[in-house]
């Protein structure tokens, strides 16, 4: 008996502290967020052994050195999970101080809900407004569609041609400047038995990559953005063409067999043993390019940047330009701290990209170091654009974006015509409004 | 032992944690999904009521009624395959096959130990057509049939049916080792009897297997429907439900709706419709067991 009412006791008690455990839970909760509160949040999706996340730590780790009060905390999820991630720490107001996120229409929302920091502003009172370079300045507010930068890039990439310089020399062709001579040096590799072109189809994005292609070069870099402000349709006839000239690639067989079926690395790699002539992929090739498993090395493959149609509308020097994922500040937990560490890494990380890495990362730097031919191309390449395109997808919302990325397999496949590809895209985006 | 089930309590006692288990696991994610489906946005984001507005827009939906249709054509192709390749694959244990018995039963089954992702891979070789062909292609290529060397996986016309194929094949050996346990139940008496009667292969088959399977049929055409009705990881990992929309299932669909666009209500909405195919599917089987016992 007695065994029994302490046995009860012990399991009152044990109730009871429970929850009280839940009860104080609140109140700790906030305490130690306050004592805690100096630890620099970043919610990040690079892992520490790409680019972007070396970078990343490398540079609070330094701020670390000079501040020894610093305290930063690193959280990893995976690129995937990202938006739902976000959206769930932004429900419960509970945005880390820095955030990876996703340039473009989500990045928007979050301008438009008032969510980030203003880095613009931000870097005016330090006297920084040109820590971030005029490229990348450009790319970043033409993803948000604002006036003001909202976002830090980790990195910048152009995108383009790379095209197999053995293999070209072989048949007799040189890079092309115009669409007109890239049609006809797909025609001669074809003829000569080469496969001209190779492309990711069944990753999807590589295809839209060449109707936009099209697009930025026949009607401008802003005219996706156009469509989506109402300003224009896909069902007009300029898109609707940009869509033909790619099935017409397709069904002349510049692609090969089965394009929906290859995915981006194998297009890739095809250039690089030159199984195929050209591909159309983002200067993070340059990744494989100077690996030691390239069979063509490292000089034996160029880049040409997307052929012109009429110069008048858009120069060669217009570059599709991407930055992956980029970091956002938290507006609501912006303080000194922040600021600070935000001006050490804009300072910074235009030197350590150099220096480091070999890589323009779209801040100022000074500092010089010896980069391999193909990264200083690119690096050129940034340097010289003198108007950043986006890629297709870019401000489309989800809806929008699946649409156009799931109907260009089929379009590629000649199973669905260019006119209804557009629609497709069209009345994905009016649906989804 | 019959006092104790007698007993009304102790029914309850040997009931009751399952059910509640399976109340709280099941019956209770059913019913929030169904709530979730007179919803709009997702939780926390945008939530707002708003009655059948989801239902109204499933008729309306392109996209949903693609999938309704890949996903039908998907299960009478699977369904069909798995369970009448399983059936043929248990007679071939059964009546053919003298030597090697254990080790073609081992090899036919061992599809179903592998994982979706590996068997994906595996078969996207075999379609595979750039950079180098596939075993199917190669094949073809080798035996002369140039002109039927494609992409098969990469065309709306051919992808389903070689998912299908795929799906078969992994599958195949569990329906015939259910098939084949029903097979050795059935007495060699009753065999020899229709013998001596002088039923044929194929009349043995039609009149006395068959019937006397047909509980283990019935047993697997439920099966096959529940495992083909969710039709996901094999697309996913096969096809990617490209290309196009050709081999996106209501489930996919359902997925993407949910997660990729952030619109949690219609998304349940799907898988309410899901729900119900499931139900109804699996009542039309059992109805065709009633039906021959009147």
């Amino acid at each position: 008996m007695k065994r029994k009412v302490v046995a009860t006791l012990a399991l009152v008690s044990m109730v009871a502290s429970l929850l009280v455990g839940c009860g104080s839970g609140g109140n700790k909760d906030t305490e130690e967020k306050s004592a805690k509160s100096d630890t620099f949040k970043i919610l990040s999706v690079w892992s520490e052994d790409v680019d972007q996340g070396k970078m990343l730590n490398d540079l609070c780790k330094r701020y670390q050195e000079q501040n020894k009060d610093f305290n930063y905390e690193i959280e990893l999820v995976s690129s995937s999970d990202l938006n739902t991630k976000v959206a769930t720490l932004m429900a419960s107001n509970d945005l880390p101080d820095a955030f990876a996120y996703v340039a473009g229409q989500p990045l928007s929302e979050l301008i438009e809900n008032d969510k980030v920091v203003n880095i613009s502003a931000e870097l005016e009172k330090m006297g920084l407004e040109d820590a971030i370079t005029d490229g990348a300045k450009s790319l970043l507010t033409e993803l948000s569609a604002t006036d003001d930068v909202y976002d830090l890039p980790l990195g910048l990439n152009i995108e383009g041609f790379w095209y197999n310089k053995a293999v070209f020399e072989k048949a007799g062709v040189e890079a092309p400047k115009t669409w007109d001579e890239f049609l006809s040096v797909c025609d001669t590799l074809k003829a000569a038995g080469v496969q001209p072109l190779s492309a990711g189809g069944s990753d999807r994005w590589p295809l839209t990559r060449l109707v936009n292609a099209y697009i930025v070069r026949s009607m401008g870099t802003d005219a996706v953005s156009n469509a989506l402000d109402g300003k224009a349709s896909f069902n007009d006839e300029g898109y609707v063409k940009a869509a033909q000239m790619f099935a017409d690639m397709t069904e002349k067989g510049y692609f090969g067999q089965g394009v929906t079926t290859v995915d981006n690395t194998t297009a890739g790699n095809m250039v690089l043993s030159g199984e195929s002539a050209m591909c159309y992929n983002g200067s993070w090739f340059t990744q494989d390019i100077t690996a030691d498993t390239n069979p063509a090395g490292e000089d034996g493959i160029g880049f040409f940047s997307i052929p012109v149609i009429d110069e008048s509308i858009s120069a060669a020097t217009e570059i599709p330009m991407n930055c992956g994922n980029i970091l956002a500040l938290s507006k609501e937990k912006y303080n000194e701290t922040t600021a600070d560490w935000l001006k050490y890494f804009v300072e910074n990380a235009g030197n350590y990209g150099i220096t480091e890495q070999g890589q323009v990362k779209g801040y100022k730097y000074d500092a010089e170091a010896e980069i391999s031919p193909i990264n200083q191309m690119v690096n050129d390449a940034i340097d010289n654009c003198t108007k950043s395109a986006t890629w297709f997808e870019a401000m489309m919302n989800t809806e929008t974006s699946s649409a156009a990325l799931d109907n260009v397999q089929t379009l590629a496949n000649n199973e669905m015509s260019a006119k209804d590809y557009m629609k497709s895209v069209q009345e994905a985006y009016d649906l989804s409004k | 032992m019959k006092t104790v089930l007698a007993n009304k309590k102790a029914i309850a006692l040997f009931v009751i944690p399952g059910l509640i288990l399976y109340i709280g696991l099941v019956f209770v994610p059913v019913i929030w999904s169904f709530v979730y489906s007179f919803f709009d946005g997702s939780p926390g984001l945008n939530w707002h009521f708003t009655g059948l507005d989801n239902y109204a827009r499933l008729f309306k939906d392109a996209r949903f009624k693609d999938a309704l249709a890949v996903n039908l054509k998907y299960i009478a192709m699977t369904m069909l395959g798995q369970v009448v390749l399983g059936l043929l694959m248990a007679l071939i244990f059964r009546f053919w096959l003298k030597r090697f018995k254990n080790i073609i039963r081992t090899l036919i089954f061992f599809p179903v130990v592998l994982p979706t992702v590996a068997v994906g891979q595996l078969f996207a070789k075999i379609y595979e057509i750039q950079p180098n062909y596939g075993l199917l292609n190669s094949l073809l290529d080798s035996m002369g049939l140039t002109s039927l060397v494609q992409p098969w996986i990469g065309q709306a016309s051919t992808a389903l049916v070689c998912l299908s194929i795929m799906d078969v094949w992994v599958s195949m050996g569990f329906y015939a080792v259910i098939f084949y346990g029903a097979l050795i139940d059935i007495p060699e008496e009753v065999l020899e009897a229709g013998r001596i009667d002088g039923c044929g292969a194929f009349q043995t088959f039609r009149y006395i297997i068959l019937p006397l399977l047909k509980p283990v049929t019935i047993t697997c055409l439920v099966f096959s429907f529940a495992g083909t009705v969710k039709m996901f990881e094999s697309a996913m990992a096969l096809t990617g439900g490209g290309p196009g929309n050709a081999t996106t299932s209501l489930s996919m669909y359902m997925y993407s709706t949910a997660f990729s666009y952030n619109k949690v209500g219609y998304g349940s909405t799907i898988a309410i419709i899901i729900f119900i195919i499931c139900i109804f599917g699996t009542r039309i089987i059992n109805l065709f067991d009633h039906q021959k016992e009147e």
